[in-house]
């Protein structure tokens, strides 16, 4: 067994190429070299996965002295799988796998080509005794037996001999020889696929809430926002859940709008993303809002029997009881002062300025924590304009449908780089060029036949060929 | 539940069959190798049937999905691909000293499910960004691969330890094993079979993931590790192709491989990550 080395010497079927000498040239054909990449990658993929990548910098970094960050910075390591030093070892390999393709493809060229030759000594050498047998019948007339057998089984059969003795040749298989050409053109597909998307795509994303359209989203990496051809509406958003409480589907009800005009409806659910115009939206998360709207309670202190519910907009003038005055919600919070839910009320007395107070959903929770505050300070007195005393009952909340919205012109060269992936596998694990010699050599009144075979990676499935092929031709003369 | 119950039970069997394998291994009697194989064979079966009951019965439930949906789902069927892989490498091989370096894989995997309480064996309904057509597809190939990889695991255990052996021991148990260039080829061949599932594996998931998230590939921990596996066991393929790597240097490359397969299944769950779902 060689030495545990990786620039030894090299062995093996690696073809020399005697066109180009040059340096660079001989660098990137060497099969050492893709092994060092395919390494390399391995190892520097594991950084990525340990150090966080965009999200999450901060916290770690917080935990590094200020050497180890600049140093982390410098190489780019919180985004290492975009980084130029990553991207130039893919590169590397791209170029390893390109120029080792064209210095070797003609040696597999010529194997496919190759003109058959029945007449070969060679494959007979050291050839296992059960292979050959003897038959007793004339060698013409066996010759003529095993003719029409093989041409039955291979498409063509070649032959040679006189007579004293006849060879055929047939063959299986000779694409084999391009399998792995197919798997790493694929490979070069895939690279040639993730970098269209990276120069031609982006990457964004946008939350809308229900009712609201917007023409605007905001790319991931450059934390700008962008503009696109057309507006999309969310016109509903819809979330399921399971008993138990786990979700069961998010649902976003979109329309399409160029030039405000509705052009299209679709729903968008998650692993069911739509597309419109080249961009592709996915459903990535959601979230709620309050809404504009406002249900309130009015007492006027007189009995139980003067409380008046409504639900107000926001923004809209509304009379008070008894005309005297009007009022609007000027402000919905959803969390206001961390104390919950609450809107300022604005009222126009209709004598005298104006006057706003804040009304929260929990005050009698508040009340109950600390007694007499919303009473001491007049903004957040409910009863600050006599008689009236406010209530909020509730906000109305409105979901947001948060949307990934992608660009990718490469997709379709990383499916067809898949494709080939399993196309090229099949070729190279599943097929080989099988080469079978059979050769009959006359003894007298009976016949001599031995059968031989060649294969590229593939002995166990040839001595099975073989085999078989063996056993039917001795059928042949039973 | 019913189907639970009797995967814990398989835990035992497994373990049984193991035993009987190392029995005929140590005894050289070929009466426990049989036993062996009708113990796993039965046990195969009964798992076969409880992963099909834990399929019913999640229907049942009202929330019915092919049962490879978390990590006690996907352990049990890790066992059940080793097992599985195992039985068919045995009648082709007709070699049994293969099930005591294979079984314990399956058994671990069973015991782990079953017994660790950080896993829970609950039907749990599947959350919206599992419900794809890609979900058996991509769990079939993914774990065909793991399993491929945990089979070459055991046989790259073998070889080592049919190194050791000398003529002049006599030894029972180091004899059985088969010769070196068979246990170097089988080797090549299942991870052959480890190597295109694991790609298949990953072409599936990376389709998934564009529909159900936007990108086909987000370097996330998980992808990344799979990835890394993936570019092992190129290195490897590539270094007995061209350069003709065999034998021991195999065999620890083999080593590597599954590890960081053993990393991309389990270790991946300490990382943050797009697949946390599978913990």
């Amino acid at each position: 067994m060689r030495p545990f080395v990786f620039f030894g010497k090299s062995s093996m079927n690696e073809y020399k190429s005697k066109k180009q000498t040059n340096i660079i040239w001989k660098f990137f054909r060497s099969v050492k070299l893709t092994l060092f990449i395919l390494l390399i990658l391995a190892v520097t993929s594991i950084l990525g996965t340990v150090i966080p990548q965009r999200e999450g910098i901060m916290e770690f970094a917080r935990r590094l002295n200020p050497d180890m960050f600049r140093l982390f910075i410098s190489l780019d390591l919180f985004d290492m799988y975009h980084s130029i030093w990553f991207r130039s070892i893919i590169g590397c390999l791209a170029l390893n796998l390109i120029i080792c393709s064209i210095d070797r493809f003609p040696g597999a060229l010529k194997l496919f080509r190759a003109q058959p030759r029945p007449d070969r000594k060679k494959p007979f050498e050291n050839l296992p005794p059960e292979q050959t047998f003897i038959v007793r019948e004339k060698q013409g007339k066996a010759a003529e037996r095993v003719s029409s057998f093989l041409s039955r089984r291979f498409k063509n059969v070649y032959t040679a001999g006189d007579q004293n003795s006849r060879s055929f040749y047939v063959e299986k298989g000779r694409f084999a020889h391009f399998g792995v050409y197919i798997v790493h053109s694929s490979l070069l597909f895939v690279i040639t696929g993730s970098l269209l998307g990276s120069f031609f795509g982006f990457e964004a994303y946008v939350n809308i809430v229900e009712g609201d359209k917007t023409d605007t989203v905001i790319l991931r990496k450059q934390k700008k926002p962008m503009k696109l051809n057309f507006e999309v509406r969310c016109d509903k958003f819809s979330v399921d859940f399971y008993e138990n409480g786990a979700p069961k589907e998010y649902r976003s009800d979109l329309s399409f709008l160029v030039n405000g005009k509705d052009v299209k409806k679709m729903s968008l659910l998650v692993n069911h993303p739509v597309q419109f115009e080249g961009v592709t939206f996915y459903q990535a998360n959601y979230g709620s809002v309050p809404g504009k709207k406002a249900q309130l309670k009015i007492s006027r202190h007189s009995g139980k029997d003067d409380e008046i519910t409504m639900l107000i907009e926001s923004g809209v003038n509304t009379a008070l009881p008894d005309n005297k005055g009007s009022f609007q919600i000027a402000k919905i919070e959803g969390d206001f002062m961390r104390m919950g839910p609450a809107v300022l009320i604005s009222i126009q007395p209709d004598k005298g300025d104006e006057i706003q107070f804040w009304v929260f959903k929990d005050s009698e929770m508040i009340e109950k924590k600390v007694p007499g505050m919303l009473g001491r300070f007049p903004k957040l007195n409910p009863s600050a304009f006599k008689p009236y005393t406010f209530y909020l009952d509730d906000i109305e909340s409105k979901y947001y449908t948060g949307l990934q919205v992608n660009k990718d012109p490469g997709v379709f060269f990383v499916w067809a780089g898949f494709f080939l992936i399993i196309a090229g596998f099949y070729v190279t694990f599943f097929t080989s060029h099988m080469r079978i010699w059979v050769h009959l050599s006359n003894m007298k009144k009976r016949t001599r036949i031995s059968i031989a075979g060649t294969s590229g990676r593939d002995r166990v499935r040839l001595d099975r060929e073989l085999t078989h092929l063996t056993g039917n031709i001795k059928e042949l003369f039973n | 539940m019913l189907n639970s119950l009797i995967l814990s039970y398989i835990t035992f069997v497994y373990f049984g069959a193991f035993m009987l394998y190392l029995l005929m291994m140590v005894t050289g009697k070929d009466f426990f190798g049989r036993l062996a194989t009708f113990v796993t064979l039965v046990g195969l079966c009964a798992h076969t049937i409880a992963i099909i009951l834990r399929w019913v019965e999640s229907h049942n439930l009202g929330i019915g999905h092919a049962p490879f949906s978390n990590l006690y789902e996907s352990l049990i069927f890790f066992a059940w691909t080793i097992t599985f892989l195992y039985l068919i490498m045995e009648w082709r091989t007709k070699n049994r000293t293969f099930g005591v370096f294979v079984m314990p894989l399956a058994f671990l995997a069973m015991a782990y499910a079953s017994f660790s309480p950080n896993i829970s064996s609950r039907i749990q309904p599947l959350i919206p960004a599992l419900k794809s057509n890609w979900l058996i597809s991509h769990v079939i190939t993914c774990f065909v691969g793991y399993a491929a990889f945990g089979i070459s695991f055991g046989i790259s255990i073998m070889y080592l330890v049919k190194r050791l052996d000398r003529p002049e021991w006599k030894n029972i148990f180091l004899r059985v094993i088969p010769d070196l260039s068979i246990l170097d080829n089988l080797n090549y061949q299942v991870i052959i079979i480890g190597f295109l599932m694991l790609t298949l594996g990953i072409i599936t998931g990376s389709v998934w993931a564009h529909s159900a998230w936007g990108s086909y590939w987000s370097w996330d921990p998980k992808e990344t590790w799979s990835l890394i596996s993936w570019l092992i066991y190129a290195f490897v393929l590539h270094s007995r192709f061209v350069r003709g790597w065999k034998g021991k240097r195999m065999a620890i490359f083999c080593f590597i491989g599954f590890s960081c397969v053993l990393f991309t299944y389990f270790g991946v769950n300490y990382l943050a990550g797009l697949h946390s779902y599978a913990k």
